[in-house]
């Protein structure tokens, strides 16, 4: 089966190469997210740094929404199917 | 790939030569001529014919043009997904006329000997287990059942906000409760939905004499919407196949609050249940 390949054409390599990265700052941004509700859970931090926590979390959820939509991307588009493995990024969809 | 076994002195054969593609094995007591008739099979190939075997048993065959059978032309072909969906047609085509009229132990696609002399010698070292799957599948089709999970309803979007307790901080704690009510309600929902294709299939199982469960499709598959919960596979005794059938509209019924889809088809010539005994050499 032909699954999507990265093409070689110069413009769509660039984009390819672009949602690949966007994928991986996008896993490293739920794996943050998902460590600070952690945290917050366990009762190890101050309403201070919950509040700066939160604020940064949101900040970046907002540029990648920027950028995706700079690069053409849905937020949807980026992941990576690691085949037997599944998804790299978990389906948030249902 | 079983061609790839059965084909080494291919590689470059005469034009005009044929090859054995074998669909299928019947038991002794169906029709004597392919329950199609002659037509049908792969483009190109000639009249299906019934080869007679050890035991009893036939092969349904069909002689295949061998320069459009050989290894390298079967890879090209296999690979491109609108050639392969032609062959598999064809295939399926075949071997569910063929089931028609009697329990079949369909051989995976492309099961290819160089003549009919060797396709006898190899399907009649095999007959214990053609005879095993034959007498599995006898008065019983495989049915499937798929559950699938939609896309969660817009109220359940992350801008509705979450009525979790909203700390008295500022936007930052207020987005982190979201961020974890989401959290909250995705893994609620979706354990929901394991929990029910868990169900459907313990309920459709208590049904069947076997049961797979395979590795849900994609949604290359299911489309974008879907998320496939369960895909799985019974073989139900034919008389047992309309209890089947309402058990699983009851659960449609119930699951349907959940947003879920059940999906009940068949039935099928039995591929999920011959393949262990007949698809493996020794």
């Amino acid at each position: 089966m032909s699954g999507p390949r990265l093409d070689l054409d110069p413009d769509s390599a660039a984009r390819d190469l672009v949602g690949l990265v966007l994928t991986l700052v996008e896993l490293v941004r739920q794996l943050m997210e998902r460590q600070a509700v952690r945290r917050i859970d366990q009762g190890g931090l101050t309403a201070e740094q919950e509040e700066r926590l939160g604020v940064t979390l949101m900040h970046l959820d907002r540029a990648m929404d920027e950028l995706c939509t700079r690069h053409g991307l849905r937020r949807e588009d980026l992941n990576l199917d690691l085949g037997p493995l599944g998804p790299l990024l978990a389906d948030r969809d249902w | 790939m079983t061609a790839a076994q059965q084909l080494p002195a291919l590689a470059a054969p005469a034009t005009g030569t044929t090859v054995t593609c074998v669909f299928a094995i019947l038991g002794g007591d169906g029709p004597a001529a392919p329950a199609a008739g002659p037509e049908g099979g792969h483009e190109g190939g000639g009249a299906l014919r019934l080869l007679p075997l050890a035991a009893r048993l036939r092969a349904l065959v069909q002689d295949v043009p061998a320069a459009d059978f050989t290894e390298d032309a079967l890879r090209r072909r296999l690979a491109d997904p609108a050639r392969l969906e032609v062959c598999a047609r064809a295939h399926h085509a075949v071997v569910t006329a063929a089931a028609a009229g009697g329990p079949v132990v369909p051989l995976p696609l492309a099961t290819l000997f160089t003549d009919d002399r060797r396709a006898v010698a190899a399907l009649d070292a095999r007959r214990q287990q053609f005879l095993a799957a034959l007498e599995l599948v006898t008065g019983r089709a495989e049915w499937a059942l798929k559950v699938s999970a939609g896309r969660p309803e817009a109220s359940a979007a992350p801008a509705a906000g979450h009525p979790s307790p909203v700390p008295a901080g500022g936007q930052g704690a207020a987005y982190l409760a979201r961020v974890r009510g989401q959290e909250r309600d995705r893994t609620a929902r979706q354990e929901a939905a394991l929990r029910a294709a868990r169900h459907a299939h313990d309920t459709a199982a208590a049904f069947a004499v076997s049961s797979v469960r395979r590795r849900p499709h994609g949604t290359e598959v299911t489309g974008r919407d879907r998320h496939q919960v369960l895909n799985a596979a019974y073989l139900v005794d034919d008389a047992r196949a309309a209890e089947l059938a309402s058990a699983v509209r009851a659960l449609a019924g119930t699951y349907r609050d959940l947003g879920l889809h059940v999906e009940l088809s068949g039935p099928w010539v039995p591929y999920s249940f011959t393949g262990q005994t007949a698809g493996e050499g020794e």
